[in-house]
């Protein structure tokens, strides 16, 4: 396999492995800070576990969406140009992909502004 | 007599809906794809192929359930946020789960005493109610469906179970883990008072025992005491004092014995005393098979009269 090809398969897959990263942090990060009784600690004015559910959701959200963006372009290149089916199907799925890793990411979040962090 | 789809209290109301709302959803939209699927199957090629379309697959493979699952997510956690919160003023009581039956105390509140009970939680509608949980011995699990969520009473561990009861009545409790051989016969009553009457409960129940009214039930008392009842099981206001089984002091009192088992009656006490290993194999009382039927009935008697 290629340099190219192996590039190509991590922009597909790149909005997931950021949903799986976002997933990890944000379980792991809630489980032990409450289990160390920071509940009611804060961090610029918001609690540390909103705070680090909402950075970490953040900066999933943007690594999805420049991957997102980035598989739109080759989509559109690749309509221009002739390509390989596979460079079409790969840019084609990162687009779907990617896409719902946005929605996905976005639903991790949501929690942290609902529920109480601790409870 | 217990259902989880008869709410009675303001948590069970919530998780009522939640439980309408998410079944008939679901089965309306089970209904809907299976159709499509048999649609799909079976009908001409022609009058299928818009289901094949990207405009078909756009809007019910990817808008549809994003917008359900968007508006269901935060219903569910805002039920979640609503449910158990424990309240300001609410009326502790703890109970502990044991090997199988319910040990219930009232800790002390005001001029009110403190007392213990087994096998039923009284409690007035209205005022909030925060039970707190724990076991003994092995992990059981403390449910009123009525009210709405269960909660798990693990050694060592003190949960807490919040609700307010919003009528009158009597409703029924059940351990929801299973905790060994006697578990299905591990159940509870709840009965719900209007707040006057949960006062006079209250306030009766603090009482030491009553005395023996007539020699017949005196006599149940000795036995009481020559049986060796008082080592396993409180009377207070005599000297049996052992921890081991339910509170026996106002035992008369309650509507059910053997955690919900059988009504409460001299009949019952009486079958109960001589055959416990019968009844419940492996609780932990003997059976007093060899009392003689004059006696049991004294000592039935007596019990029934510490109301
Ligand atoms: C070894 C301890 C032990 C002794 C001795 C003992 N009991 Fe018990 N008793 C228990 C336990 C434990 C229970 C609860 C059993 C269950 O429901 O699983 C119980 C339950 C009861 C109940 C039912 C209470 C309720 O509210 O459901 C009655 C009544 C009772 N005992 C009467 C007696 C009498 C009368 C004697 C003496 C003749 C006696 N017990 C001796 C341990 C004991
Ligand atoms: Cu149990």
């Amino acid at each position: 396999m290629s340099g190219t090809r192996t590039l190509q398969v991590l922009l597909t897959l790149g909005g997931m492995l950021a949903w799986a990263v976002q997933f990890t942090v944000v379980y792991g990060a809630t489980s032990t800070l409450c289990a160390r009784g920071w509940a009611d600690a804060t961090l610029f004015g918001l609690g540390v576990v909103p705070f680090t559910i909402l950075t970490t959701t953040l900066a999933a959200l943007a690594a999805a969406a420049i991957l997102l963006v980035v598989c739109v372009r080759a989509e559109r290149q690749s309509r221009d140009r002739p390509a390989s089916a596979t460079d079409r199907f790969l840019s084609h799925a990162g687009m779907l992909i990617n896409g719902l890793s946005l929605v996905a990411i976005l639903w991790n979040g949501v929690p942290a502004f609902i529920l109480p962090a601790c409870a | 007599m217990q259902s989880a789809l008869d709410p009675a209290g303001g948590d069970a109301w919530d998780l009522y809906w939640l439980t309408i709302v998410m079944t008939v959803g679901a089965t309306v939209i089970f209904i809907f794809v299976t159709a499509l699927l048999l649609y799909a199957i079976f009908a001409p090629p022609e009058s299928r192929a818009w289901l094949g379309t990207r405009r078909t697959i756009v809007y019910g493979g990817l808008a549809f359930p994003i917008v359900t699952l968007s508006l269901l997510l935060p219903y569910g956690l805002v039920v979640m946020r609503n449910t158990d919160v424990p309240q300001a003023g609410a009326l502790q009581i703890e109970a502990v789960g044991e090997q199988y039956w319910w040990r219930v105390r009232y800790p002390a509140e005001g001029e009110q005493g403190e007392f213990s009970t087994a096998n039923e939680l009284v409690v007035p509608i209205g005022r909030p109610i925060a039970v707190t949980v724990t076991s003994f011995d092995v992990i059981h699990s403390f449910w009123i469906p009525n009210f709405g969520g269960k909660i798990d009473m693990i050694p060592g561990r003190i949960n807490t179970f919040n609700f307010t009861a919003d009528r009158p009545g009597i409703y029924r409790g059940v351990c929801a883990e299973f905790c060994g051989a006697q578990h299905a016969r591990m159940a509870f009553d709840v009965m719900a008072l209007e707040p006057a009457a949960f006062e006079a409960w209250r306030r009766a129940q603090a009482q030491p025992a009553r005395e023996p009214a007539t020699p017949f039930l005196e006599r149940g008392r000795q036995l009481f005491r020559s049986g060796g009842c008082g080592s396993c099981h409180v009377v207070r206001g005599t000297d049996a004092d052992g921890r081991v089984g339910p509170d026996l002091t106002h035992v008369g009192s309650r509507r059910t014995i053997g955690a919900g088992q059988f009504p409460n009656n001299i009949g019952t006490l009486a079958g109960w005393i001589a055959n416990v290993q019968h009844i419940k194999p492996g609780a932990r009382m003997p059976s007093y098979g060899s009392l003689t039927g004059e006696d049991l009935r004294a000592l039935a008697g007596y019990l029934e009269s510490l109301k």
